[in-house]
């Protein structure tokens, strides 16, 4: 189990190298650099500017630096916030990224396995088709449209009681938290609720469900003991790839609701070609992303006994 | 007094004109320590015969019987609450593959545990250790440690034993066995059905074993009970069927079933029965053999009853007295034919 952990890390590792070369390279091919500007600069200025961020060195010196203070977990300072290290961003503005991110990822897990069981319980009846064709809608109306609708929604609701119950926007405590984080999780919890239900109606329709059911286990037993954990199998399987759409995903929700979160950054590093914010975001992305899936690995392995057993040999 | 009754039972699945009539006046009993085959080819509704005994039956099915009795109680309605409490506890399945039969994601222990906790409310740690004693029971060593592990590491042999501890759990009066041994080499079925043998010797447990193995049904079986189309088509003590079956009068169908069996020492050549089974959507009005009979007459186009003799019950107007009559009016030697 430690040795497959350590593997995977491992070819983590190499993932993330990868990314960060690759994103090295991309984002110097791109015409300009971060210090073209709408004001003219004087070449003096520029000079002595570009040598200050080591811009004047040849572009694989460059490289080689990056990578060593990557090494040391140094991402250097933002080229647009003056004086603003990299490594000071992400630790100020990624939590609420994560926070949003996790809490959308919860509320869609445990949506998405409830209105998965149910509309398998159900199928064909009113409560599946009902579940079904609001997950059709979740998945194609766009995030942003249903963040303004919420939005809407939360302003008539307001003014209907007088005073504010629900912030629109902002960021505090947790009234400021659930509406966005649920926005978030729509899209997920749609999809994964399909599959929650197609797994659940496999799993139902089993010959182990059916002797279980001979035992004379029915209803909750036979839902917690027999049909839950094998048919979260698949689900929790989508874990990871559903955490890296949430936590690097929320850009346009973070925006809508004015939430301070790391994707903001990003977004506009990318636009001001700010070098050392785009590869700190970047490569912090991606570390955490290459861990979130080698976590759901080991919680695949929690969960199913033949994972865990084939793994420790 | 025997422990079930069950008198024209008909099972129909799905429903519209589409619906399968999968099982179509089937009626049997079982006495304590019985040891009764049900005989078929797949899809004669052996085994939805076997799970509507538990009230198993996929959605969508209905089941009707004129008589449905275990012991002194009627069984109840379909989906009725008390069949919770029958099944698993005074009724129990063994199923065909073991392999697929046991929740893989559950240490085999607590498989095991699981009836006792239901029907006789013992504490998860008293239904472990009744686990472990019925694990020991049916030979299976070390198994205090083989009661942590997961049916993946399990060989088939040892999963059939697994099941049919959890089956015996809590000491039923009737086993259904949907084809126990068909899923595992043949030394290991010799040890099936040899624990299936002591479990009715020992506590009379009645055996309902579905199967298409005649040679298991010749071995150990008490009684036969030959399905084709939905139909008990003859059942009797198994003598009728082995021992006497060159002078004795058998259904057409079971000679042919007979015959199909493989003969090793190579004497005669092997005999399938030519044709297909009736399609069960719209099952023939008539003797639902007469299409495959090398015997059929006029009259085989009308429904026939069940007819008893000496031997048993025979699905079949050879049984029938005005067949008598018939033979001696067309005054044909046809009769010489089945012998």
């Amino acid at each position: 189990m430690w040795t497959f952990a350590f593997k995977r890390l491992l070819s983590g590792a190499v993932t993330i190298w990868f990314i960060a070369t690759a994103t090295f390279f991309a984002m110097h091919a791109v015409p300009g650099d971060p210090l073209t500007r709408d004001k003219a600069m004087s070449p003096a200025v520029r000079a002595q500017l570009e040598q200050r961020y080591g811009l004047d060195k040849p572009l694989v010196t460059q490289y080689r630096l990056f990578l060593g203070n990557m090494l040391k977990g140094d991402f250097g300072i933002s080229f647009t916030q003056e004086n603003r290290r990299v490594n000071d961003i992400i630790r100020e503005h990624f939590p609420v990224s994560a926070m949003l991110g996790i809490t959308a990822l919860l509320i869609a897990f445990i949506g998405a396995v409830a209105a998965g069981s149910i509309a398998a319980q159900f199928r064909g009846q009113w409560p599946d088709r009902l579940l079904m064709m609001a997950v059709v809608a979740a998945i194609s109306v766009p995030g942003f449209v249903i963040a303004a609708v919420a939005q809407l929604l939360i302003v008539q609701l307001n003014n209907r009681l007088g005073q504010p119950l629900i912030p629109v926007a902002g960021w505090g405590g947790f009234s400021h938290l659930w509406v966005p984080a649920l926005v978030l999780g729509l899209g997920t919890m749609a999809y994964l609720s399909r599959l929650m239900r197609a797994s659940m109606l496999e799993v139902t329709n089993s010959e182990y469900i059916l002797a279980a059911r001979a035992k004379g286990a029915y209803g909750w037993r036979l839902f917690w003991s027999h049909q839950l954990r094998n048919a979260l199998l698949p689900v929790v399987t989508e874990l990871g790839p559903a955490i890296a759409a949430l936590t690097t995903g929320g850009f346009v929700v973070e925006l809508i609701f004015a939430i301070p979160g790391l994707g903001r950054y990003f977004v506009q590093a990318v636009q001001q070609l700010d070098y050392t914010v785009i590869m700190g975001t970047t490569v912090f992305y991606g570390a955490f992303l290459v861990i979130m899936v080698v976590a759901v690995d080991i919680a695949y392995g929690l969960i199913d006994p033949r994972i865990r057993y084939s793994r420790g040999r | 007094m025997n422990l079930l009754n069950v008198e024209n039972l008909q099972v129909e699945i799905g429903r519209g004109p589409n619906s399968v009539k999968a099982v179509r006046g089937v009626s049997f009993s079982l006495a304590e320590g019985e040891f009764r085959a049900l005989v078929g080819e797949s899809g004669s509704g052996k085994s939805i015969t076997g799970l509507s005994l538990l009230d198993l039956l996929p959605s969508k099915s209905v089941r009707r019987a004129d008589r449905f009795q275990l012991e002194n109680l009627a069984l109840p309605n379909q989906h009725h609450g008390q069949w919770r409490k029958l099944r698993g506890n005074r009724l129990a399945m063994i199923f065909q593959n073991p392999m697929t039969a046991l929740d893989p994601t559950q240490k085999v222990g607590w498989q095991i545990a699981e009836p006792l906790c239901i029907h006789r409310g013992l504490s998860r740690r008293q239904a472990w250790q009744r686990a472990i004693e019925l694990m020991e029971r049916l030979a299976i060593t070390d198994a205090e440690k083989r009661a942590h592990r997961y049916p993946f590491e399990f060989s088939g042999g040892m999963l059939q034993r697994v099941m049919i501890a959890m089956a015996i759990a809590c000491e039923p009066q009737i086993l259904i066995a949907d084809e126990p041994t068909t899923a595992l080499d043949v030394g290991v079925q010799q040890e099936v059905l040899g624990l299936l043998n002591e479990l009715r010797e020992s506590r009379g447990t009645a055996i309902l074993f579905i199967t298409h193995d005649l040679g298991v049904v010749a071995k150990i079986a008490d009684s036969v009970s030959v399905m084709y189309a939905g139909q008990v088509v003859e059942q009797g003590p198994v003598e009728t069927f082995f021992t006497g079956s060159t002078t004795k009068e058998l259904h057409p169908y079971s000679k042919a079933l007979l015959a199909a069996v493989p003969d090793l020492s190579g004497g005669k050549p092997l005999q399938g029965i030519a044709g297909q089974p009736p399609d069960l959507r719209r099952p023939p009005s008539g003797c639902g053999f007469a299409a495959r009979c090398s015997q059929r007459m006029e009259i085989c186009d009308q429904a026939p009853e069940l007819f008893h003799d000496a031997n048993g019950d025979h699905r079949c107007w050879r049984w029938h007295e005005a067949f008598q009559t018939y033979l001696s009016q067309q005054g044909q030697v046809r009769g010489a034919q089945h012998d």
